[in-house]
């Protein structure tokens, strides 16, 4: 049963409630995992057992008022909080030390989230409009290959970038034809996509780059370098680690987080993209063309997901091997899904994605054999975002379903 | 009136894959009336005023607008010509606010990109406050009440200029004192010049609000008459082409012990706040008990909650003596409900089944269809074709698929399944939508016959036709409770007025 | 809502008025009934003759490829008819039978037992995602399901290497299944429960599938070999717990007997469907979840069950496959295996029906065993090419699959349509 809290009286009676109980619970977990480690780092079991202890009991009991899902969310966040605690008081605090560098962290979660950014607000205006895009990770596969090729062919990374877009574009323009225009199931031609970019991509790797693969000195998109730490004191130290030299498409994917906010809520594209999404035959009938306004959404997807995967490739890696985007386009759509299929809540998604690779970047120093173990952290968290912990984001309400013309 | 037609169609042909939707049909209004198209589900109404509004195209035949003909080849161009429709089911975006719908797709612009919300919602005011109508441009419209949508799908209309209105079935959803309002509406738009055009089934709205109406069958125009002077039978007599019986003949019920006992339900909806409060009713072998009220007063979620697809938040449930309270639809079904469901394609079939399949829907576990849960398909198939048989469904053999048949006969079969297990209650929802009259006689007659024979029925539906004339006794329900039990010889407006809380609605 | 009139067709995939979207077991089953087997085999073609057209455009010729890779199937085994004879089993006696089983080491023989071989396991997570589909969900997880049948198979068969020999396989296999069941049944218990997708849920799945493989097996890993810490490699399974091989040269990997059971497993799936009430209410959950739960049918156990019984089939395929030829795991074979993959195009090519998975498992098993290393001409087509040509193949083959309204243009077109005949909408008043 979920609880749409509408109608439900505010102010006190709202703190009691078993759903606050059971977020209070989560933050306690979180609470007892945090002190854990730098700066606080204490040095004692008793925190992460009894606070992550106490969040396993608020889940409980939310559970059993009929708060389902924030409840068994707050148990596993407390069990997971124990572990993860106890875990970590096992290393010694020079290791710890390593692991976890919080500005280095940030910096790579925000390196590790920005193509799901991409990716995830592509799908977000192929969403919002109806059309289901499973095809993401194919796309920015696709960005990535055709992107970084280009790059080495023409030696300037700008039409490696344009490259990728249009690659991107061309897969979505066939999942639009198909998905649109023939009606298909929209899960299964993405599919189909994914494979073909799949395919595609590995063909032409092997056919262009044989066994050496991508060669060395590929242009890549140039770092935006700021002089952060000129700001006095520590934090000036902090900031410039963090943001000191992010890489532009980092930046532009800041950009892109305002823009879409703006045109998708603030502009009469937005509206008409949003209606054509929610009741489709509605915006027909008021003459918006919901063929035309799918496709173009469709379309910018693809250029989106794609310039994401061009990012991995010619913007962090530098080089290209089959199948690079591991799942990535995936998690981007749990991103959007998990952010309500808003900008900043599949930023703050993408983040938190972000932030699991990352950690997942740093443990082998802590245990070379868990470190394998723990590259499957993002997929992980991916699998109990989509179980819906934190509520049930309510999707478009014609997203998926083909639409018919007259 | 003898003003020049503001719209006329001449000759309007439209053929559909296996069906003609209009057949030559030739229409005409002057600015100032309200002309209705009268006819029977599927008599091609719709259709027609589809293809005015640009929605389909005709393959013979001419639109005249004002006069000069005109081609639309969506219902853009439509819009622009000053046509506006409100469907039967409301082209809006229930998550959206009032004023975003009504500006959609001529949105006002702020700085030429950004889109001006606040001009917007003052225009929105504006245009109501011109016709008298209270709305609240910035509520959504999941939040507002089913007349306030209504009224949102024509200022829709007005705020791009229309000068000629299409409205199709426009009460299927309203209470009378709604329809009545709505009348009043229209009265106001045709002083201002408007030609309407109202689509509708009801006899008695046609004769109270159209100035002219034309009554269509099987797609063809069969006549153009004045509606003073006319007659509902007379019309009736029109729309299907011989005597049509208007309420269903028979005898008084004999009530015997109660079979279905509702005690102090409540039920909660999807959001989780109370749809049903606290309703107690019974119904009793040998009589039809029928539960009138506008849409989403609770009777779904109460229909669920009997049926045993939904919890009881509190209150019980039996059928015969067995308590089925929170048991499950197997519990309940088992304990000797049956259920017509209100969607037979959603809920009542699965289409892509064979009938023998679909037919065995409640069956399959038990012998002789299946044992140790391995499935003998020659029984099923051998049980479908007597039932066929019996009820007299036509289209298909036991190996056909649900989907192949027409609405009437699907009907017919889910009504076949229920009672072919002889249920001691039997709960019809909706039962007859979307039928053609002759279908809609069958299964009148069939639960008459049914109550003759001993079982409780228990009707809910939101035609109040249907319910005056098969129940026994009527409950009307309001916001989740039972706000009054009346006889069968009950009037309308009684009735409407109960179902809409006993008090007056508010003023457009 | 008005009626649509009585047609001798079924209507097209275009919902009714409910405006439900239909559900994939719902369209599959239109695809059967427009176009029997014809359909499925246009698909094939179509999808072959695009994927010359890539071949041809990166400067190969599509025509001597597609015979290379034709020649290294072994199909032309079939085409070797004349008079032999076949041994009955369990007895002495010698049959007539027109081909040649008799000469195991002919080159076509040999490549016709690979190609089986590889058909084996493609039957079985062609099946695991045929019997989620026919229950309305999409199971991308096959390839983890299978992995996780892999591992627990090489777990089980390296350990108690004395226990008897049938016990041995019997175990390896029963456990292996109710691991892939139970992994599969994760997604399903999270659709069932909060009603996540299933799409995403066994996309993930398969990648920690993967990376759990990748610990395991890795260097320092639980179940890395006893003997060589460098070689990231499982033990090799006992002796005891191998298949036997019934066609071919055991030490040349030749058919094994799960090739039966493959065979089983596909008589297994059509009698479960259509036979047993288990079968009935997933194809019911399949076609119409809200009619079914009307109907008193548990969807939410639908869900689970069909997903655990997806998965086990899968994972029963990684257990074959094992326990046949492979042996041993290694975090090589896990990174580099697709079986799970394409079992998604066999099934949808195959309309998720019991032959169309057979026959399209062994169209698939001809094509990957046709463009594998051992059997391509490098100087004709390089394999790791034509390993990419498959994929873009089976790309091609859910893109027609998924588009069906292009095939039922093509079938009315086939079939001049007449008004009444036709695929009728329904008409509103």
């Amino acid at each position: 049963m979920s609880i749409r809290a509408e109608r439900v009286p505010g102010g006190w009676v709202r703190i009691v409630e078993p759903r606050s109980i059971a977020i209070g619970g989560m933050v306690l977990s979180l609470v007892g995992f945090f002190v854990v480690l730098p700066p606080l780092t204490l040095r004692t079991w008793v925190w992460p057992v009894t606070l992550g202890f106490f969040g396993v009991a608020a889940g409980i009991w939310a559970v059993s008022r009929g708060v389902r899902r924030v409840g068994w969310g707050a148990v596993v966040l407390g069990i997971l909080g124990m572990t993860l605690g106890l875990l970590a008081l096992e290393s010694s605090v020079g290791k710890l030390d390593v692991v976890v560098v919080w500005s280095a962290l940030l910096a790579s979660m925000l390196r590790y989230a920005t193509p799901l950014t991409f990716a995830a607000i592509g799908g977000m205006f192929s969403e919002r409009s109806g059309v289901v895009n499973i095809a993401l990770e194919g796309m920015m596969l696709s960005g990535a290959f055709f992107g970084i090729l280009a790059a080495q062919k023409s030696d300037s990374w700008v039409f490696g970038l344009l490259a990728a877009m249009a690659a991107g574009a061309t897969l979505a323009l066939i999942h639009a034809f198909f998905s649109i225009n023939l009606r298909a199931d929209q899960i299964v031609i993405g599919t189909a996509i994914n494979f073909l970019a799949l395919g595609v991509t590995g063909y032409f790797f092997v056919d262009v780059y044989g066994d050496q693969g991508t060669p060395e000195g590929i242009p890549r998109i140039p770092d935006v370098n700021l002089p952060l730490d000129k700001i006095p004191t520590g934090l000036g130290e902090f900031l410039d680690d963090v943001f000191g030299s992010l890489n532009l498409m980092i930046w532009l994917s800041f950009v892109l987080l305002v823009v879409s906010y703006v045109v998708m809520f603030k502009t009469p594209i937005g509206l008409r993209i949003r209606a054509v999404g929610e009741h489709p035959r509605a915006a027909d009938t008021v003459g918006i063309s919901v063929y035309g306004v799918r496709y173009a959404s469709v379309i910018v997807s693809g250029i989106l997901a794609a310039a994401g995967g061009a990012y991995l490739s010619i913007g962090f890696l530098g080089s290209f091997n089959e199948n690079m985007t591991a799942g990535r386009g995936f998690i981007a759509l749990a991103a959007l899904i998990f952010g309500a299929w808003r900008p900043f809540g599949a930023f703050s998604a993408a983040l938190l994605f972000g932030f699991s690779s990352a950690l997942a970047q740093r443990l082998p120093e802590y245990s070379g054999s868990a470190a394998t173990l723990f590259q499957a952290l993002p997929y992980v968290l991916t699998l109990i975002a989509v179980a819906g912990v934190i509520g049930r984001s309510i999707p478009p309400a014609a997203i998926g379903r083909p639409y018919i013309k007259q | 009136m003898e003003a020049a037609p503001a719209l006329e169609l001449r000759g309007i042909t439209k053929q559909f894959p296996g069906v003609l939707a209009n057949d030559h049909v030739d229409f005409d209004i002057v600015p100032g009336e309200v002309h209705a198209l009268l006819g029977e589900n599927g008599a091609g109404k719709s259709t027609l005023m589809n293809i005015v509004y640009g929605l389909y195209k005709a393959d013979e035949g001419e639109i005249l607008l004002k006069g000069k003909p005109v081609t639309f080849t969506s219902s853009k161009d439509a819009i622009r010509s000053g046509i506006g429709m409100v469907h039967q089911h409301f082209m809006l975006i229930p998550v959206m606010t009032v004023a975003e719908n009504i500006v959609l797709a001529e949105e006002p612009v702020h700085e030429g990109v950004l889109l001006d919300y606040d001009a917007a919602a003052r225009r929105v005011q504006e245009l109501a406050d011109s016709f008298n109508f209270h709305i609240d441009p910035n509520a959504r419209i999941e939040d507002i009440g089913v007349g306030q949508q209504q009224r949102v799908e024509i200022l829709k209309a007005l705020y791009r200029k229309a000068d000629i209105l299409i409205l199709d079935e426009p009460t299927a959803v309203l209470t009378p004192q709604e329809a009545a309002e709505l009348a009043g509406i229209l009265r106001t738009l045709k002083q201002e010049g408007m030609a309407i055009v109202f689509i509708s089934h009801k006899l008695n709205e046609v004769l109270d609000i159209a100035d002219r109406v034309t009554v269509l069958r099987r797609g063809k125009r069969i006549d153009t008459l004045p509606t003073a002077g006319a007659t509902r039978e007379s019309l009736a007599r029109l729309m299907v082409g011989r005597e049509v019986l208007l309420r269903v003949e028979k005898t008084p019920s004999k009530p015997a012990e109660p079979l279905l006992k509702v005690d102090d339900v409540s039920v909660l909806d999807d959001r989780g706040l109370p749809a049903v409060q606290n309703v107690s009713f019974e119904v009793r072998a040998g009589e039809i008990v029928g539960i009138a009220g506008v849409d989403g007063n609770g009777q779904t979620e109460l229909i669920d909650a009997v049926t045993g697809l939904r919890k009881l938040d509190s209150g019980r449930v039996a059928v015969g003596d067995e308590d089925v309270s929170g048991g499950g639809a197997r519990q309940v079904i088992d304990a000797g409900l049956g259920h017509i469901p209100e969607d037979r394609h959603r809920r009542g079939l699965v289409l892509d089944f064979t009938l023998a399949e679909n037919l065995a829907l409640h069956d399959y576990r038990e012998p002789p269809d299946s044992r140790f849960g391995w499935l003998f398909p020659r029984r099923l198939i051998a049980r479908a074709r007597k039932l066929l048989e019996q009820f007299d469904v036509r289209g298909g053999t036991p190996l056909t698929r649900a989907s192949a048949l027409s609405g009437g006969n699907q009907q017919k079969v889910v009504v076949a399944r229920e009672i072919e297990r002889d249920p001691r209650v039997l709960l019809a929802a909706q039962p007859t939508r979307g039928l053609d009259v002759g279908a809609i006689e069958f299964v009148h007659r069939r639960l008459i016959e049914e109550r003759d024979q001993g079982r409780a029925i228990l009707l809910v539906s939101l035609e109040l036709d249907e319910i005056l004339s098969l129940s026994d006794r009527i409950l009307v329900m309001y916001e989740g409770r039972i706000v009054g039990e009346y006889g069968p010889d009950v009037t309308d407006e009684q009735l409407g007025i109960a179902m809409t809380g006993g008090a007056e609605h508010q003023a457009a | 809502m008005s009626e649509s009139p009585a047609s001798a067709t079924p209507p097209p995939v275009t919902p009714p008025s409910n405006g439900g979207p239909p559900s994939v077991a719902a369209r599959m089953a239109f695809y059967q009934r427009a176009g029997g087997i014809v359909t499925p085999i246009m698909t094939a073609l179509l999808a072959f003759l695009v994927g010359g057209v890539v071949v041809a455009a990166s400067g190969h010729n599509p025509l001597t490829t597609y015979r290379e890779i034709f020649n290294g199937t072994g199909l032309n085994w079939f085409f070797q008819v004349g008079s032999h004879d076949i041994g009955l089993p369990f007895s002495d006696a010698r049959v007539w039978f027109p081909w040649n089983v008799n000469d195991a080491q002919s080159e076509a023989a040999f490549n016709l037992q690979q190609t089986l071989l590889v058909a084996t396991p493609l039957v079985f997570t062609g099946l695991a995602v045929a019997f989620a589909f026919r229950c309305g969900m999409f199971n991308i997880g096959g390839q983890g399901q299978y992995i996780v049948g892999a591992m627990v198979s090489v777990w089980v068969g390296s350990s108690w290497v004395g226990m008897n020999h049938g016990l041995h396989i019997v175990l390896a296999v029963v456990l292996a299944a109710f691991a892939g069941a139970l992994w599969a049944g994760i997604a399903g218990f999270l659709k069932a429960t909060v009603g996540a997708h299933e799409v995403i849920t066994t996309i993930m799945l398969n990648w920690i599938a993967y990376w759990i493989g990748n610990y395991a097996f890795g260097q320092g890993g639980p179940l890395q070999n006893d003997f060589n810490e460098s070689v990231p490699v499982s033990n090799d399974i006992a002796e005891g717990a191998k298949l036997p091989v019934f066609w071919g040269d055991a030490l040349l990997q030749g058919l094994h007997v799960g090739f039966f059971v493959a065979i089983a497993a596909l008589v297994v799936y059509w009698l479960t469907l259509n036979r047993t009430t288990l079968g009935y209410e997933v194809r019911a959950v399949g076609f119409n979840p809200e009619a079914a739960r009307y109907g008193g049918i548990s969807v939410r156990r639908s869900y689970f069950l069909a997903m655990a019984i997806a998965g086990g089939f899968a994972a029963i395929g990684g257990a074959l496959d094992i326990l046949g030829w492979q042996f041993r795991l290694g975090v090589i074979d896990i990174q580099s295996s697709q079986i799970g993959f394409i079992g998604i195009a066999v099934a949808l090519l195959g309309r998720n029906t019991a032959v169309g998975v057979g026959l399209s498992a062994l169209l698939f098993g001809a094509l990957l065993n046709g463009t594998s290393t051992r059997n391509l001409d490098p100087e004709v087509f390089q394999p790791e090419l034509a390993g990419n040509l498959t994929l873009m193949i089976q790309a091609l083959v859910l893109l027609f699959v998924g588009a069906d309204v292009l095939i039922l243009i093509f079938w009315q077109r086939l079939r001049r349509l007449r008004p009444g005949r036709s695929a009728a909408r329904e008409a509103p008043s």
